[in-house]
């Protein structure tokens, strides 16, 4: 009998049986996971099962014990129990995920093979699997049956040799695993498997008349938003983005916009992003530089059955949250698009987020007394002006706008590390008056800042932090302190999004997706109040949980057949797409051109 | 065993936490009821996000300004009466320096024009600057001019509130302010015999054969 590899590894110890496993499976864009095979291999024992995904639906439930005994363990295990899912099987008690784990031993750290299982070999200086291999057989999974004899014998010893790969990382990984908290992690993978599975309800009518008239669209619609900015140009090659008139714009509207050093206005999305927040009137024209440039929607993925699902991508950010595609994913940077999502008849769904839930992680976790108080009145950023003395006590959102925004917009950029100069230029205040207002945030939430401070201090003494469950993220040598004191509310933030993400879908409740601090989720159309009450419950529950007990509040916007989710940042845009669509189905739209367009 | 004669596991292994599951072995059966590995209890497995209590790090002070509090300042006096001494210095106005003088030397120095009794209180800004103030005391003759009388007035009462003062010179005396807006002030943990080292460090006269001493009696 040969020794038992994990002997030594107490941690181990209240588990009977571990198994690696993992699974082949052919899943076209947008479509649910279809599995064509799974190995599995308890590590103690050497037992190894191989199935067929025909021996796998011929069993009367799963071939291994999925109970708090057995610790399953798996390398990205959202696709595995996706295939859990088709077949009918619950989730494992207890999952150890391999990838979930590496990401964060290494987050913020740069690996030179990436962080697959590849990679996480490599890292640990394991034999690795062949590349080139692993390509092939990941091709004939994705193209899907029938398989002959010798496909299925190469795809099944294919996935025997990434589960040999999981019992060889195992052992040199668990120095470095927190159990309790690593099973967290590995219990998220299981609601990131059915919200994955559930998939958010997309009006197909609209995105088929839109992918088939995007060509005609796409030029119309520089036309149209154009005409309230004046800063595109028409050239051989189509339309262009001019900074000449974006410059001209700007002045004409007032609008201070940051540059970089060599003094050009700075046109990343991430500069247009920020400022409109400050300057509504920037938002459309966002959102078409976005379109223009980086959509393609012909990588919307969207299956068969009418719903967008597409990869995840779990614990991808430094701050563990989800990183799905842009282009794949309906909550990518084209807010517009959002208009898209429709429940279908008798459904409705409802988009849930918690109530300024950075300045509520900020002020729970410092402990700051002000701050905590500042989010208990539901106006944080208006208290945050009472407290500072800059409005008077008796000040509404209506009398004192401006004064509001302004301290909105401070209480962020603080939260963001944001300096004087850059607060100025977001408020198109002097940078005197950008350092006035981050004084007032000092003297007012004195606590909030040592906090801070305290935790820059401890990433750059101890080359790492971490959040309440033990994400961590690394310093690497290019330490940005202002990315480092925005971590624990970033980072805890995802913690709460993902325990919240648990527990609704533990509960039943059909989450179609995560984005950002907020879950839509779907019900049908007569129960979703109730449905809306139990999320806002497992969100309370999840902040309760993350931030020791403060709760923080969560808004709720519903939508129900035959109405369409919008995103108000969107809006304008997405009208005008409809109405050039509305336009085209009359006949009465413009001429058709292809030219390219240079955003 | 053959891989493919292989039948579903247990009834009981569903998936879910199973508390009445028997155990397999005796070391099983003690295992307390709290199950350490348990993912569905998080709060259990919630780590402090108490930074500063982990590091070790405190502020060190290294520079305690002796000065009058400049007129835009908000300050506090220390309430507790350990954080003030009245004491001899030897204040060089040209070069906006003040030294403390060692008891002993005081007999030798009462006919230096720059040598006299200063009350020094422990003060802090409302933008944390920690700093000494001093402010002159009745010399031999008992008097005292009415800027430092209305000073010490201030400085007394600004043990527990922000107040600002500004010289008016048709009075002759403070203007002061008072503000209730600003938050307490967060004293920082030294001692003041610590603050009075770090404040008079290198400007301390305990000889008279000190530098600035042969200076002022034209030696130098």
């Amino acid at each position: 009998m040969t020794a038992d590899p994990l002997a030594t590894f107490t941690a181990l110890n209240p588990f009977a049986e571990v198994w690696c496993v993992d699974f082949e499976f052919h899943a076209p864009p947008g479509e649910r996971p279809e599995p064509l095979c799974m190995v599995a291999r308890e590590l103690r024992s050497g037992r190894t099962l191989r199935l067929w995904v025909d021996e796998l639906r011929a069993l009367a439930g799963p071939p291994i014990p999925l109970g708090p005994q057995s610790l399953i363990v798996t390398y990205y295990g959202s696709a595995e129990l996706g295939c859990h899912l088709a077949l009918g099987w619950s989730m494992p008690a207890r999952m150890l995920d391999l990838f979930a784990e590496f990401s964060c031993l290494t987050s913020g750290l740069i690996t030179p093979c990436g962080r697959g299982l590849l990679g996480a070999l490599t890292y640990h200086g394991l034999p690795a699997l062949d590349a080139a291999e692993k390509v092939s057989m990941r091709a004939l999974a994705m193209r899907g049956g029938p398989f002959t004899a010798g496909e299925r014998a190469d795809l099944l010893d294919y996935c025997e040799e990434d589960v040999a790969a999981l019992g060889r990382l195992l052992p040199v990984m668990l120095a470095t695993i927190d159990l309790p908290r690593a099973l967290l992690r590995g219990r998220y993978m299981a609601a990131v498997a059915r919200i994955e599975s559930t998939g958010v309800p997309i009006d197909m009518e609209t995105f088929n008349a839109l992918k088939l008239n995007w060509n005609t669209i796409r030029d119309q619609l520089v036309v149209a938003v154009d005409g309230d900015y004046g800063v595109y140009v028409q050239n051989a090659r189509g339309y262009s983005f001019s900074s000449q008139r974006f410059a001209d714009w700007l002045t004409r509207t007032n609008i201070p916009w940051p540059r970089l050093p060599s003094g050009a206005l700075a046109l990343d999305d991430n500069t247009f992003r920020m400022m409109a927040k400050t300057y509504p009137a920037v938002s459309t024209l966002r959102e078409l530089r976005h379109t223009l440039s980086g959509m393609r929607l012909n990588d919307l993925a969207v299956g068969s059955d009418g719903r967008n699902r597409c990869l995840l991508s779990a614990f991808r950010s430094k701050t563990g949250r989800n990183q799905p595609s842009n282009s794949r994913f309906i909550f990518g940077p084209s807010t517009w698009l959002r208009g898209l999502i429709r429940p279908a008849a008798g459904r409705a769904v409802a988009y849930l987020d918690w109530c300024q839930q950075e300045f509520g992680i900020a002020a729970a976790l410092s402990g700051d007394a002000n701050m905590l108080a500042a989010y208990a009145s539901g106006d944080p950023y208006l208290a945050f002006a009472k407290q500072a003395g800059a409005v008077p006590a008796d000040a509404t959102k209506e009398t004192h706008k401006a004064e509001r925004d302004r301290f909105k917009v401070c209480a962020l950029a603080v939260l963001f590390g944001m300096g004087e100069q850059s607060l100025g230029q977001s408020l198109g205040l002097s940078p005197a008056h950008a350092r006035e207002l981050l004084r007032l945030h000092r003297q007012t939430y004195p606590t909030f800042w040592r906090w801070s401070a305290a935790a820059v201090d401890h990433a750059m003494l101890r080359g790492w932090l971490h959040t309440v469950f033990g994400w961590r993220v690394n310093v690497g040598q290019q330490a940005n302190p202002r990315s480092l004191a925005n971590f624990p509310m970033q980072a805890n933030g995802a913690e709460m999004l993902r325990l919240a993400c648990c527990l609704a879908t533990e509960r039943g409740i059909a989450v179609c997706a995560p984005v950002h601090d907020a879950l839509l989720i779907e019900a049908a159309y007569e129960a979703i109040d109730t449905v809306v009450i139990e999320c806002e419950a497992a969100m309370r529950e999840a902040s309760a949980v993350v931030l020791n007990g403060f709760e923080l509040r969560t808004d709720a916007k519903v939508v129900r057949y035959p109405e369409r989710y919008v995103d108000g940042r969107g809006e304008e845009m997405w009208n005008k797409v409809t109405g050039l669509l509305a336009e085209l189905a009359d006949g009465s739209a413009g001429e058709v051109s292809d030219d390219a367009i240079d955003a | 065993m053959d891989a493919n004669k292989v039948s579903p596991a247990t009834p009981d292994d569903d998936g879910r936490p199973d508390d009445d599951r028997a155990p397999a072995t005796a070391a099983e059966a003690a295992k307390p009821a709290v199950e350490p590995l348990d993912p569905f209890d998080p709060a259990r497995l919630r780590l402090s996000q108490n930074y500063a209590a982990t590091l070790g790090v405190k502020k060190l002070i290294l520079t305690v300004p002796v000065r009058k509090p400049s007129k835009e300042w908000w300050v506090q006096t220390h309430s507790d009466p350990t954080y003030r001494i009245e004491t001899t210095v030897l204040e060089l106005k040209e070069d906006r320096e003040i030294y403390l003088v060692a008891p002993e030397l005081r007999h030798a120095l009462t006919s230096e024009s720059t040598f006299g009794l200063r009350a020094l209180y422990t003060a802090i800004s409302s933008h944390g600057v920690l700093f000494l103030w001093p402010i002159r005391l009745p010399g031999i003759d008992g008097k005292l001019d009415s800027w430092n009388e209305s000073a010490l007035e201030v400085a007394q009462r600004a043990t527990s509130r922000w107040l600002r003062i500004c010289a008016n010179i048709s009075l002759g005396a403070y203007d002061v302010s008072e503000s209730t807006a600003l938050p307490q002030p967060i004293w920082p943990d030294v001692a003041f015999r610590d603050l009075l080292a770090t404040a008079f460090k290198g400007r301390r006269i305990d000889t008279l054969d000190h530098p600035v001493l042969r200076r002022l009696r034209g030696e130098a």
